[in-house]
């Protein structure tokens, strides 16, 4: 996959945020701080689409595997990365109870477009791969990185998002989960940038070694 | 580098750390020269004539106390204006819930709520004052200076969870030497700082901040009796319940403007039926209504913003009418000026060490000689305090038969240095108010005379009262300085030893293992660790980090232990084919964090603590409304399962059999006394009430103690010299990622051994006693403790483990 092929897919997918966004300010007038449960679904219907079916373009072994394959392992993968995701969420600290269930799940889905659903559809049930990308960080190809960087960076970009939690400033926004989306997508975009950039370096180096 | 000079360098290190601390916080906690001793007759003299009068009068503080008040009342030559003080102290109420601010009154839902004080204040009745009180704004120092009238140090605050008598010169002391009869109703802080001085009392604690109801119940419940009766001088009246509203819901609470109008129902209840019906002339009682701090908007004090040192001070029943609202309003004073303000008025002495000034606006209604006597006094009184701080400060010929050298006629301007400027101060309100009274004598006195008098005290006093002030809270700005920087010296010399030693470490390990992978990942939960550490350093200047820390320490702790599940993940088969050992101790570690995480989670959610999430249900909350048999239950149960735990963790420790049966027998011997106690005597609400509760706890105490000194004492002797058998212990560490620190020496080995028994038994014994002392239902949280010990002692890592463990359960 070319840098040119990448750098659009990435502006597809953080097009696809902004619309989310837009439709959700505009069309039915919701925001995150005030509706969170209802404008992360608005988010997740826009993205969930465009994340899987540009991802499943560029599925391992092609030849072995059909684009519809790659499509519906993606489907499958965006249910287990939620939970796991929502296991990790409570394990640091997010609250359980009847009340934040919508709330996580929504949030957990959308974490899981964010990190399990590209390599769901690009990897299948290639467990060196997945060992290789998330347990060692060591990505190889471009469409690694793509994958790679972004889904480091949204759990970090969570990561630092959930610190305002519990501090007594007594905004609205110091929710769960909405600060955490906040920092999910902010690091997302980053990572988007960032993959970007070193895909870019790494090709660089590569031609430099060939010559 | 030798071993000597490392040596040498960290010693020095280190004790250029504690010279550097003990130089700031004496920095800090500066300790003060305050006079010792009690104000007598000799107050009613000028300064230099102290050596006459103690000469001539050794013991004239232990007459009885009616002589004694005929002769304070003679030496001041000023009538006492009351008899009967009522001070009503409600503990946190800032003077803009009452008085307003700049000029505004204050908020409607307050000034509605409290009717009569305002019809008071409104009809010249009152007067008020936003009493600036000096940091820290907490009870005690604030009782302190209200009585003392001198400005207390930080290092207050430390004592006021455990008070201690007030030993200095005061207010209370005062009127007890002349025969006050003294009641008092509230606060408990009251009867620690003055034991016995009071005849009747009914104090409430402070602690329990959440009562806004009872806690003031209690106080007015004596309130009709008291009142009824004439056997008393000062009535103290302490109420906490609006203090404890601003904890709970901050100034703006729904509760704060029913405290209100309870507060100024007994306003007008004492008002109606001590200050009214005393038309005739023979008795006179005031009515003082302060507080002894504000508050935030959150409801918190302690600090020195305007909001918390707002506090008030309300004189009513003055016998003299204030023309208009404003003028009753609109006065600032110090707090401090309190103690001399109520000297004078009683007619007693004025406390040694105050830093106060007399209101003067309270005197209004003594002839005008009177008013000039008692800034005289107040004068007289500061310049002794002076002349404790400032040794030069002699202000030359002050004539001490009273008769003022007249021939110095004519004031000067005052400047230079601060002794210069303070003697000619005091010089000035000296010869203007002899020039006075010799007009006086000849019948010659103007008004103008007097008012320069007035003018010229007033600004003797401000002038000696601000600088004694400032010189009470003021720091030593070279020792603070030189304190810190000895620390960051030291902190240089210790962090880059570290680094050293680091450096050194790592190439030995380069050159032992070259596995340039494996460096690679430790550096990942290293550059963590070490993150997390320059955060929370960062965090702790931050109140609302600080607040919620548990909150962080979870949130970190349960990173960390992902962190380490992901370390623990690479390890796992990935294409590489492992041996049968290795994927059973990757197994077994993923199992330890899984069990680590899961307790952590349920820890957490056990309680609701910090400042702001309180109400919100948790676990705790939740099995307390099942009923008391659950929380029994689990009492149990969590006993049990601790004596099982710490019975198998000792039991893998293979070696020496003997000692290990004797520990492990007197361990579950009191944890076996424990669950009895549970069993029979957890009915009782309050257990140390039986007395074979106690003694059951008592024999507990006894055999942890004797069980952890014991050990500590005879394991290391006891522990045999083992050469052969190493095996025994690579099985407990074999998970360890770095076990080359012990390369099969044995007396390093032996070393070990007797400090993981030690270890095992400071934690069972610290187990079973936080069973015994804590409440029923934090005993499952101890068993999820001991269980995260245990997981993490698996897993040979213990980073911050036991910190979150104390933090939650606090």
């Amino acid at each position: 996959m070319s840098i040119t092929q990448a750098f659009l897919i990435h502006l597809i997918c953080g097009v696809g945020l902004a619309v989310g966004f837009w439709v959700a300010h505009n069309v039915y007038s919701i925001n995150l701080v005030s509706h969170p449960s209802h404008t992360l679904r608005l988010i997740l219907v826009v993205e969930t689409p465009i994340v899987i079916l540009l991802y499943s373009c560029f599925r391992q072994n092609p030849d072995n595997c059909s684009y519809l394959k790659a499509v519906v392992r993606a489907i499958l993968g965006l249910p287990v990365g939620a939970l796991i995701n929502t296991f990790g969420a409570i394990a640091l600290g997010a609250p359980v109870g009847i009340q934040y269930l919508p709330k996580t799940i929504n949030w957990s889905l959308l974490m899981s477009l964010f990190t399990f659903v590209p390599a769901a559809s690009v990897f299948g049930s290639s467990w060196a791969d997945w060992h290789r990308i998330f347990a060692h960080t060591k990505p190889n190809r471009t469409v690694e990185y793509m994958i790679c960087i972004p889904a480091h960076a949204a759990i970090i970009g969570a990561w630092f998002g959930a610190w305002p939690m519990p501090l007594d400033w007594e905004k609205p926004w110091q929710e769960w989960p909405i600060c955490v989306s906040y920092g999910a997508m902010v690091g997302y975009l980053v990572g988007i940038v960032a993959s970007l950039g070193l895909a870019l370096l790494r090709g660089r180096q590569q031609h430099n070694k060939g010559d | 580098m030798s071993c000597t000079k490392w040596t040498l360098l960290t010693l020095a290190g280190v004790t250029l750390q504690l010279i550097g601390l003990s130089l700031f916080v004496f920095g800090f906690f500066p300790v003060k020269p305050a006079l010792s001793g009690f104000s007598g007759p000799e107050s009613y003299n000028a300064p230099a004539c102290d050596d006459l009068v103690r000469n001539r009068n050794p013991n004239e503080i232990s007459r009885p106390p009616d002589q004694l008040r005929s002769l304070y009342q003679e030496l001041s030559g000023i009538p006492p204006l009351f008899d009967r003080l009522i001070l009503m102290v409600v503990d946190g109420l800032p003077a803009e819930f009452v008085l307003g601010k700049d000029g505004k009154p204050p908020r409607n839902v307050f000034v509605e709520a409290m009717p009569y004080t305002q019809s008071l204040l409104a009809s010249g009745k009152a007067i008020g004052y936003h009493a600036k009180a000096a940091p820290p704004t907490v009870t005690m120092p604030r009782l302190k200076a209200m009585v003392s009238g001198a400005i207390g140090g930080f290092l207050d605050v430390a004592f006021n969870f455990n008070t201690q008598a007030f030993l200095d010169d005061n207010l209370l002391g005062q009127l007890f030497n002349i025969g006050w009869k003294m009641v008092m109703l509230g606060d408990e802080t009251w009867l620690k700082l003055f034991p016995g001085l009071f005849s009747r009392h009914d104090g409430v604690g402070s602690f329990f901040v959440k009562d806004t109801v009872e806690v003031d119940k209690n106080v007015s419940r004596h309130l009709g009796n008291e009142l009824s009766r004439d056997d008393w001088n000062l009535l103290i009246l302490h109420y906490l319940g609006l203090d404890h509203v601003g904890h709970v819901g901050g100034r703006n609470s729904v509760l704060m403007a029913p405290k209100l109008a309870e507060m100024d129902e007994i306003v007008k209840m004492i008002h109606t039926s001590t200050i009214l019906t005393q038309e005739n002339d023979q008795e006179h009682t005031l009515l003082m209504v302060v507080s002894d701090h504000g508050m935030t908007e959150h409801g918190n004090h302690g600090g020195s913003s305007f909001e918390e040192t707002d506090s008030l001070a309300l004189f009513i029943g003055l016998r003299k009418q204030v023309s208009d609202y404003a003028s009753a309003t609109q006065n600032t004073a110090h707090q401090v000026d309190i103690a001399p303000t109520l000297a004078l008025l009683l007619g007693v002495p004025i406390p040694k060490n105050s830093v106060g000034v007399m209101i003067s606006e309270t005197f209004d209604l003594l002839k005008d000689d009177h008013q000039l006597r008692a800034l005289e006094l107040n004068s007289w009184q500061l310049l002794r305090l002076l002349q404790a701080q400032l040794s030069e400060l002699t202000c030359g010929n002050i004539p001490c038969n009273g008769v003022g050298d007249t021939q110095r006629s004519g004031t000067s301007d005052c400047n230079g240095s601060i002794e210069k400027m303070l003697c000619c101060l005091y010089m000035n309100a000296a010869v203007l108010h002899s020039s006075w009274k010799s007009k006086k004598v000849s019948e010659s006195n103007s008004w103008e005379d007097y008012s320069n008098a007035i003018a010229a005290y007033d600004k003797f006093l401000k002038t000696a009262s601000e600088w004694l002030s400032s010189r009470a809270t003021d720091k030593p700005v070279g020792l603070l300085a030189f304190g810190v920087a000895a620390m960051l010296l030291s902190c240089l010399i210790l962090s880059s030893l570290v680094l050293y030693m680091c450096r050194e470490v790592y190439l030995v390990e380069k050159l032992r293992l070259s596995h340039p992978n494996d460096m690679h990942r430790w550096l990942l939960d290293e550059t963590f660790v070490i993150g997390v550490i320059l955060i929370l350093v960062i965090s702790m200047t931050s109140s609302s980090m600080v607040e919620e820390e548990h909150y962080i320490w979870h949130f970190i702790t349960s990173t960390l232990f992902l962190l380490l599940l992901r370390k623990t993940a690479q390890l796992l088969p990935a294409g590489i084919i492992l041996s049968e050992e290795q994927s059973r101790n990757c197994k077994f570690q993923i199992c330890s964090i899984s069990v680590l995480v899961i307790c952590g989670r349920i820890m957490r959610g056990w309680h609701q603590g910090g400042v702001n999430w309180t109400n919100l249900p948790d676990i705790s909350k939740w099995l307390e409304q099942a009923g008391s048999d659950h929380v029994k239950t689990i009492q149990l149960v969590s006993g049990c399962l601790v004596i099982c735990f710490g019975l198998y963790s000792l039991s893998l420790f293979e070696s020496k059999k003997i000692i290990i049966v004797v520990v492990g027998f007197s361990f579950s011997i009191s944890g076996l006394l424990l669950l009895l106690r549970v069993l029979k005597f957890q009915d009782y609400k309050l257990a140390s009430s039986s007395y074979g509760a106690t003694l059951l706890a008592q024999i507990i105490y006894a055999v942890l103690a004797t069980t952890t000194i014991g050990s500590f004492v005879t394991l290391p002797w006891l522990m045999p010299i083992r050469i052969s058998n190493m095996d025994s212990n690579n099985d407990i560490n074999s998970s360890s990622p770095v076990p080359s620190d012990v390369q099969y020496k044995s007396p390093w080995l032996e070393l070990r051994d007797s400090l993981y028994v030690i270890g095992w038994v400071y934690i069972l014994c610290w187990c079973v006693l936080q069973l015994l002392l804590q409440q029923p239902i934090n005993s499952l949280p101890i068993l999820l403790l001991l269980v995260e010990i245990m997981a993490s002692m698996l897993y040979f890592f213990f980073e911050g483990q036991r910190c979150t463990g104390w933090v939650e359960v606090s």
